[in-house]
């Protein structure tokens, strides 16, 4: 293959495709951006005033996080696949005023109030018939999420519809969703996207929940966290017509999100793979308007005075349904990430009709976002997050470990499982 | 009975990768530096060892961090950042030696220290041994490793010492006994403290009747600094502090000898002798064994010893080219001109009355002297060094091949000039006889105090070039143990050192060195491999030093505790004649 890298031919065609993407960013993304850039300067976007770091904030308070790992194919045994899935809680406290910046609450007494080890770990396993696939997907999303099938399905429509006083499926059925509520009867019938339900999708699917489930054990627990930070976005897909998630990880995040905002607790979904066209161009932009290094731009939606940006037309998923997303760096190092906030969370806190109130209200979110971005290690990323990416990451010598213990056991209890080694092993491949 | 952990120190780290040789450690992040030693507990297969450790590398490491400089490249360049909750992340990954286990001993249950030929358990848990916890145990544990009778000084565990005091047995002493330093380095202090130390061990010998090995020094005192001391105090203020009859049984009449007696200060005075001493009671070999001659020149030199025996110098001295026989006149000039300074020199006189005899009785008596050689040239230094051990060199010896008085007699006529031998002999037969008639056994040497002798500025007659020669110092440094005689090497160098010397020297005291070469030098020659120590011997500090003997396994770290404090702790000691039980050493 060498060969064909090294030859003329393989260079001529990647430039060629550049070259196409260099016209299409031209002609689509520069132009969009022309017709935005004034707005983006004038009222969506803002640079940050740090805080001091010598000064103690007005009130210390928690930050956690939350980040999960996995393998989908951590055994395979003919066409049984186990997963793996990893899970990692964190809770800092800001401790500006006992002089221990950002301290970690001790990991045993926070297993202890979430009720599991950290970090946590479980499988799921099905084969390749396509109900068994479906039924133990469901199994295992009830095992990861253990809660009453009603209360998980109705926070979805109860802000979708924006109506707080939908407390049933009878009530769901008078409204526009009346005809699909016989259809939502299990969590296995919520997997409608099923003939899409590769094993990389229900990995992502399981992984998500697992996540969530984390997220809901630390909203419940003893600690009031004013900020819970997830890696990720807040994206649910709908269907097209039906309008409400195509897989139960949609109805689960918001489930999440209403539990939090009882609980008072501010999640921040933040990605560091942004997906946002002509970011870095934003960003060169904000960053001469201000002068400064911390910034954040708003990213409106076509529900907002103004309408969506025309730098992301006809893309669904910015912002997500039922959220708000802002782009923001912290440092002139990093490249720009985006937060995503629970839409019905931002209306009530940031949303304003004065668009410079709506920035002032922001601007406390990011300074918080910001001051907690300053570890050396992460320098521009939330600490919190960085720690526990760390704690719950699956590096290859944990895997190989986990798959020695495995292959142990797999004797141990007689399964009749040929070799597990990857198939092409077989070859030396 | 297990060890009680407690008592190893302060729970330090864990061990992490390594072999029966080279370990790294994991550990706290704690003030450690190198040259600290730990201890690590392991259980392997049920068998309790305590493995010594001595740190010789330290490296930070953080826990989770794989790129430390450019988190600190970070906090640099970014004035706000910080490292959160790091603190427990925050450890040291120390580098060292292992140095040696301690083990039950089965048919007695005691401890004994064996080589580091066994690997601690995995993860085992290391510790840190603290002063006031760790002491006790640290002596149990060591054991043989630490006993002796010539106190040097204190166990060493980093910048803190032990109160487990490193001694050397004084039956080793004939073996030879190197200190190596360079200026600075408290060689001087370790002088005074080893003298003293001779001098307790000889009272203790005394107070147990004879009981033990007593040792006589020749101790040369280049600087005359020893008897009144570097600072407040000196081996006079120990010799001040005994009672008249400890003084009259240790010390004897005298302890100081000088060039200049009337220049002494009078309390000194009261115990010094001039050192005088006549050209007939130097031999030639005297001479060859610190200056260069040719074969030529010790022909003609040989020739004329052999007829005119001890007149020989002045017969040299006083010959002109034409009465001397056919010796070609500039064989002639250039022996004259080598013999000019014993001729110019006030110690070595032509008649008078010598010191030998005097210094003689001393050594054989277990005696310590101090020789302030600090007025003297370096010649006549090494000459008085050499005819001192030459003369009891050939004493010993003729006691060695004795059987009887009589014996002794004609053995040490042959070797000994005339006139000494007429002044000694009584005082001789006496020391070694056991009995007083002709037919009387002679003692075995070894039952003799062992005579300890400095050789100071070793390099000047220590090196290659007269050891190839008739050299004194090649005989006593080969067959000193058969007559109880040993050496004590001070030398800034080891380099320079002949290896005839180096290879029979089996205790050397390594205090701070001046350069890699030395550094490197020390580390070839140590009785013990201690390879690996450079880096602590370019960070040892004053009176710091690492004692290797061939009859240990561990290389010792010690601490040279300063003259006035251990006088100042031991000097009601002095005022007890006898039965003294020995106190508990306190730092």
């Amino acid at each position: 293959m060498i060969e064909r890298i090294l030859s003329r031919n393989f260079r001529k065609t990647l430039r060629a495709i550049f070259r196409d993407i260099s016209t299409y960013q031209k002609r689509e993304e520069n132009e969009r951006l022309k017709l935005d850039e004034a707005r983006i300067m004038r009222d969506l976007s803002e640079s940050i005033i740090p805080h001091p770091t010598n000064q103690p904030l007005e009130e210390d308070y928690l930050v956690a996080a939350i980040d999960g790992s996995g393998s989908p194919d951590f055994v395979v045994i003919n066409d049984i696949r186990i997963h793996l899935f990893t899970s990692a809680t964190v809770v800092f406290h800001t401790g500006t005023r006992d002089g221990r910046l950002f301290h970690e609450i001790n990991p045993v007494e926070l297993s202890e109030a979430l009720g599991t080890g950290q970090p946590r770990i479980d499988f799921h396993w099905h084969t390749g018939v396509k109900e068994d696939t479906l039924t133990k997907v469901a199994e295992t999303i009830a095992h990861f999420y253990p809660v009453k099938f009603e209360d998980l399905i109705l926070p979805f429509f109860r802000d979708w519809l924006g109506q707080d006083d939908l407390n049933s499926f009878e009530n769901l059925g008078e409204t526009e969703y009346g005809p699909y509520v016989n259809e939502l009867s299990d969590l296995r019938s919520l997997l409608s996207r099923a003939p899409a339900l590769t094993n990389a999708a229900i990995h992502d699917e399981l992984r998500k929940v697992f996540e969530y489930d984390a997220a809901r054990r630390l909203i419940e627990s003893k600690f009031k966290p004013r900020y819970l930070l997830l890696d990720g976005s807040l994206s649910i897909f709908t269907h097209l017509m039906r309008k409400y998630p195509t897989m139960p990880s949609g109805f689960i995040l918001r489930h999440l999100l209403e539990l939090a905002r009882k609980k008072g607790v501010i999640v921040c979904a933040i990605s560091k793979n942004h997906t946002v066209p002509a970011a870095h161009q934003i960003a060169r932009a904000v960053r001469k308007k201000s002068g400064g290094s911390k910034w954040f731009c708003f990213l409106p939606s076509k529900r907002e005075p103004g309408g969506e940006l025309h730098i992301y037309e006809n893309r669904t998923y910015i912002p997500p349904i039922l959220a708000v997303s802002y782009l923001f760096s912290f440092s002139d190092e990093n490249r720009p990430s985006r937060v995503d906030f629970d839409r019905v969370w931002w209306e009530k806190h940031v949303l304003d009709t004065d668009s410079e109130t709506m920035k002032e209200k922001a601007k406390l979110v990011f300074r918080d976002l910001e001051f907690m971005s300053r570890d050396a290690r992460w320098y521009g990323y939330p600490v919190p997050l960085g720690v526990a990416h760390e704690r719950c990451v699956l590096r290859r010598d944990d895997l190989r470990m986990a798959r020695e213990i495995a292959r142990g056991l797999i004797r141990n209890v007689g399964l009749d499982s040929g070799k597990l080694d990857p198939l092409r092993e077989d070859y030396n491949m | 009975m297990a060890v009680d952990k407690d008592q190893l120190g302060e729970a330090f780290g864990i061990v992490s990768v390594g072999n029966q040789t080279v370990l790294e450690i994991m550990g706290s992040n704690r003030d450690i530096c190198v040259g600290e030693l730990f201890m690590i507990y392991s259980r392997r297969d049920d068998h309790e060892r305590v493995f010594f450790f001595r740190v010789l590398e330290l490296q930070n490491y953080i826990r989770q961090v794989d790129d430390l400089p450019r988190v600190a490249g970070t906090m640099l360049v970014e004035g706000d950042a910080y490292l959160a909750g790091i603190e427990r992340n925050m450890l040291l990954a120390v580098g060292g030696r292992l140095l040696g286990y301690a083990e039950r001993d089965t048919p007695t249950g005691g401890w004994v220290f064996r080589s580091p030929r066994r690997l601690p358990d995995h993860l085992a848990p290391v510790f840190r041994p603290l002063p006031g916890t760790s002491d006790e145990i640290v002596a149990q544990l060591l054991g043989p490793q630490v006993e002796g009778d010539i106190y040097i000084g204190d166990f060493q565990v980093g910048e803190a010492a032990l109160n487990v005091p490193v001694k050397i047995p004084a039956r080793f002493l004939p073996m030879h006994l190197g200190i190596f330093g360079s200026t600075g380095a408290g060689k001087s202090n370790l002088m005074m403290v080893l003298i003293k130390s001779l001098i307790d061990n000889n009272m203790e010998v005394l107070a147990r009747h004879g009981d033990g090995q007593r040792v006589s020094a020749f101790c040369i005192d280049p600087h005359d600094e020893f008897a009144r001391g570097i600072d407040r105090y000196g081996i006079q203020s120990i010799v001040e502090a005994m009672d008249r009859a400890t003084r009259s049984q240790v010390i004897g009449e005298f302890y100081y000898l000088t060039t200049h007696k009337q220049a002494t200060p009078r309390e000194i005075k009261r115990y010094a002798k001039e050192i005088r001493i006549l050209w007939s009671e130097i031999q030639p070999r005297d001479l060859y064994s610190i200056m260069d001659f040719t074969p030529q020149m010790a022909a003609f030199i040989d020739t004329v010893y052999s007829q005119k025996r001890e007149e020989w110098i002045a017969t040299i001295l006083e010959m002109d080219e034409e009465n001397a026989g056919g010796v070609p006149a500039g064989t002639l000039r250039a022996v004259q001109r080598r013999l000019r300074f014993v001729e110019r020199s006030p110690i070595f006189q032509k008649t008078g009355v010598s010191v030998m005899p005097l210094i003689f009785e001393a050594m054989e008596t277990g005696r310590v002297l101090v020789v302030n050689t600090s007025l003297m040239s370096d010649m006549e230094q090494f000459l008085l060094t050499t005819i001192v051990t030459r003369t009891l060199s050939d004493l010993r010896r003729a006691v060695k091949s004795s059987g009887t008085l009589a014996d002794f007699d004609r053995q040490a006529q042959l070797r000994l000039p005339t006139g000494f031998f007429r002044r000694i002999v009584q005082k001789a037969r006496a020391f070694y006889g056991i009995g007083s008639g002709d037919d009387a056994p002679v003692r075995d040497p070894r039952d003799l105090p062992v005579l300890l002798i400095t050789v100071e500025e070793a390099p000047s007659i220590l090196n290659p070039e007269l050891m190839k020669g008739q050299s004194v110092f090649k005989d006593i440094s080969r067959q000193g143990r058969k007559f109880n005689i040993g050496l004590l090497v001070v030398s800034q160098q080891v380099s320079v050192l002949d290896n005839v010397i180096l290879s029979q020297m089996n205790t050397e005291i390594n205090l701070r060195l001046g350069n890699e070469r030395e550094i490197q030098a020390c580390i070839e020659n140590a009785s013990v491999n201690i390879s690996g120590f450079d880096d602590e011997f370019r960070v040892m500090g004053r009176g710091e030093g690492i004692v290797t003997a061939s009859y240990r396994e561990l290389p010792l770290p010690v601490r040279v505790p300063l003259f006035d404090h251990i006088f100042e702790r031991d000097r009601h000691r002095y005022r007890q004649s006898s039965g003294r039980p020995t106190r508990k050493h306190v730092i």
